[in-house]
């Protein structure tokens, strides 16, 4: 299993400091969720730990070793990416885009095909199997991308805000799905907007939930813990208030001096 | 679909057998020597350039994710031109090492110019959009380059330069078919191999870097076989157009988008569309042959508009 670990991190964009000496661990089998306004450097810090942002000073540290010692299969072998924009321009079939996913694995296009259909009968997709991506909608496109994470079979998932423009039911569903592979014991690095719905991966003390803030972290607390909503309000300059539902907490906005 | 990919071979092999076979009776010695001598070598050579241009097209579009790149994109059609109006402004016959110096100084050209565009692909923070605008960079200072050879060349040149710019299969003989057919192989067996990283690319250049792929590394051996290639054709042929555009677009309305069968089906449409629009070129003006750029360009141009307005609806 491996680990990921960012020390001491910055990622400069010509004069601009994205993310200023980030150092968080992912052990393996966690799950940890990072929170943060617009601009904070949440997505930045998953590029960086693909390889696809170059660090300024710091480094990223894949399994006890560098990631940029790391030859691209092996990178892959250990940490997948869920992006949160999916470019469908090609008319490729949803089996074809997972079975594309495969890269890592030196098989024949047939193995690659049966592990995609693995893939997407494991995220409910199968029915997008023959149908072209580009004709999907935004949440079967997601579902496809979701297979083709899965497909992957990497130990580490990177996930940059999975629920983005989905319905409820489709939203509660993407973070239960989420939630299994990580019970398998994979560990998760996931980008949310709505701490409510991490709870849907089950399991709440052991989620750990990270504040990023123009390039800083800010605050590390679990999902349980008491002083969440606090954290949070401070995190984007709101008031918040808790609601404890029948399942769960429920941490809802307010704007600040609203009563 | 494997059954109209097996059509599409079928219709592809009639179409070059036509084109050796259409023209004007031929009997006797005089017309054995008109098959053996001059059509077959033809049709030889336009099946190595068509085939090398369109499978470079649908290379080049799946490399930047872009639907208009095709071989010319990344300069290598423009360093040729420069090459050429450089041997032509000089002196159109020589020949170096029984080469016309034409075609000599039009490879040159393509691959210096290709190589400029590659240098700027191997760097690891470059984007493909940044690449293609290297390319158009490098194509328009080229024509600049080209503009001021033209302008300064007396007009015997200038007429060779038109010329050799429409773009035409060239009477090399089957010494030009074995000079032009290990580059166009090389180049179009190792694309070929790169099936799977292309397949990679078509959901995003930094998903498919997640998956594994070492996108640098890909970027750099597609230009640089694919220049290659290019570069080889440009310099017996000229610049022909809308072969690379056109192949690739059709081939993935009929059989879809995967490149484990859009990079060999354009190899094939591609050698049998040139081939044809050679035939056409040669019989179209009776007793006089236009140059088959001429007939690519009139045929290419209103099918790219016919595939792009049938893909909207």
């Amino acid at each position: 299993m491996s680990e990921l670990e960012f020390v001491d991190l910055s990622v400069k964009l010509g004069e601009r400091t994205l993310l200023d000496r980030v150092t968080l661990r992912v052990a393996p089998g966690e799950f940890v969720a990072l929170i943060g306004p617009n601009g904070a450097g949440k997505t930045t810090l998953l590029k960086a730990a693909l390889g696809l942002r170059a660090p300024s000073a710091g480094s990223v540290r894949l399994a006890n070793a560098s990631l940029a010692e790391l030859d691209a299969r092996s990178r892959a072998a250990r940490i997948a990416w869920l992006p949160q924009h999916i470019r469908a321009e090609e008319p490729l079939s949803g089996l074809e885009s997972v079975a594309a996913a495969r890269y890592r694995f030196r098989e024949s296009h047939a193995e690659s095909r049966r592990a995609a259909e693995r893939a997407l009968a494991r995220v409910g997709a199968s029915q997008y199997a023959e149908r072209r991506v580009t004709e999907l909608s935004g949440g079967e496109r997601q579902r496809v991308a979701f297979a083709c994470l899965v497909a992957q079979e990497a130990d580490i998932l990177l996930f940059d805000e999975p629920a983005n423009h989905l319905d409820p039911a489709q939203q509660l569903d993407i973070y239960r799905l989420l939630g299994e592979l990580w019970r398998e014991g994979r560990s998760v690095l996931c980008i949310n907007h709505d701490v409510n719905l991490l709870h849907q991966v089950g399991n709440a003390a052991r989620v750990r939930v990270v504040g990023l803030r123009a390039g800083r972290l800010v605050f590390e607390a679990p999902l349980d813990a008491a002083a969440l909503p606090e954290h949070i309000g401070d995190l984007f300059g709101v008031e918040t208030e808790s609601l404890q539902g029948s399942a769960q907490r429920f941490i809802l906005p307010r704007a600040r001096g609203a009563s | 679909m494997k059954r109209r990919a097996a059509l599409l071979v079928v219709g592809c092999a009639l179409l070059l057998l036509g084109a050796v076979l259409v023209g004007p009776r031929l009997e006797g010695a005089q017309g054995q020597f008109i098959i053996w001598q001059l059509r077959v070598p033809r049709v030889l050579v336009g099946m190595l350039v068509g085939a090398t241009l369109a499978l470079v097209g649908a290379v080049f579009q799946a490399l930047f994710q872009n639907p208009l790149a095709t071989s010319d994109t990344v300069g290598t059609t423009a360093g040729a031109t420069v090459g050429a109006l450089f041997a032509l402004a000089i002196d159109s016959s020589r020949t170096v090492q029984g080469l016309p110096l034409v075609t000599v100084c039009a490879f040159a050209g393509a691959l210096a110019a290709s190589l400029l565009v590659a240098s700027f692909a191997s760097s690891r923070s470059a984007h493909s959009s940044d690449v293609l605008l290297a390319g158009i960079a490098v194509t328009l200072a080229t024509s600049a380059l080209a503009s001021g050879i033209q302008y300064t060349a007396d007009s015997r040149a200038l007429f060779a330069a038109t010329q050799w710019s429409l773009g035409q299969l060239p009477q090399v003989g089957y010494r030009g078919v074995l000079l032009l057919a290990p580059l166009c192989a090389l180049s179009c067996a190792l694309l070929l191999l790169l099936t799977r990283s292309l397949q990679a690319f078509a959901l995003g250049e930094d998903l498919a870097h997640s998956q594994g792929v070492n996108v640098p590394r890909l970027r750099l051996l597609a230009l640089a076989l694919g220049s290659l290639g290019v570069a080889s054709c440009v310099a017996w042929c000229g610049p022909i157009a809308f072969v690379g555009l056109v192949v690739p677009h059709l081939v993935r309305r009929l059989l879809g988008a995967s490149y484990r069968v859009l990079l060999p089906m354009s190899l094939c449409v591609g050698a049998a569309l040139l081939v044809t629009c050679d035939a056409f070129a040669r019989l179209i003006v009776p007793g006089r042959e236009l140059p088959v750029g001429i007939v690519t360009a009139a045929l290419g141009a209103p099918t790219l508009v016919f595939l792009v307005a049938r893909g909207r609806r």
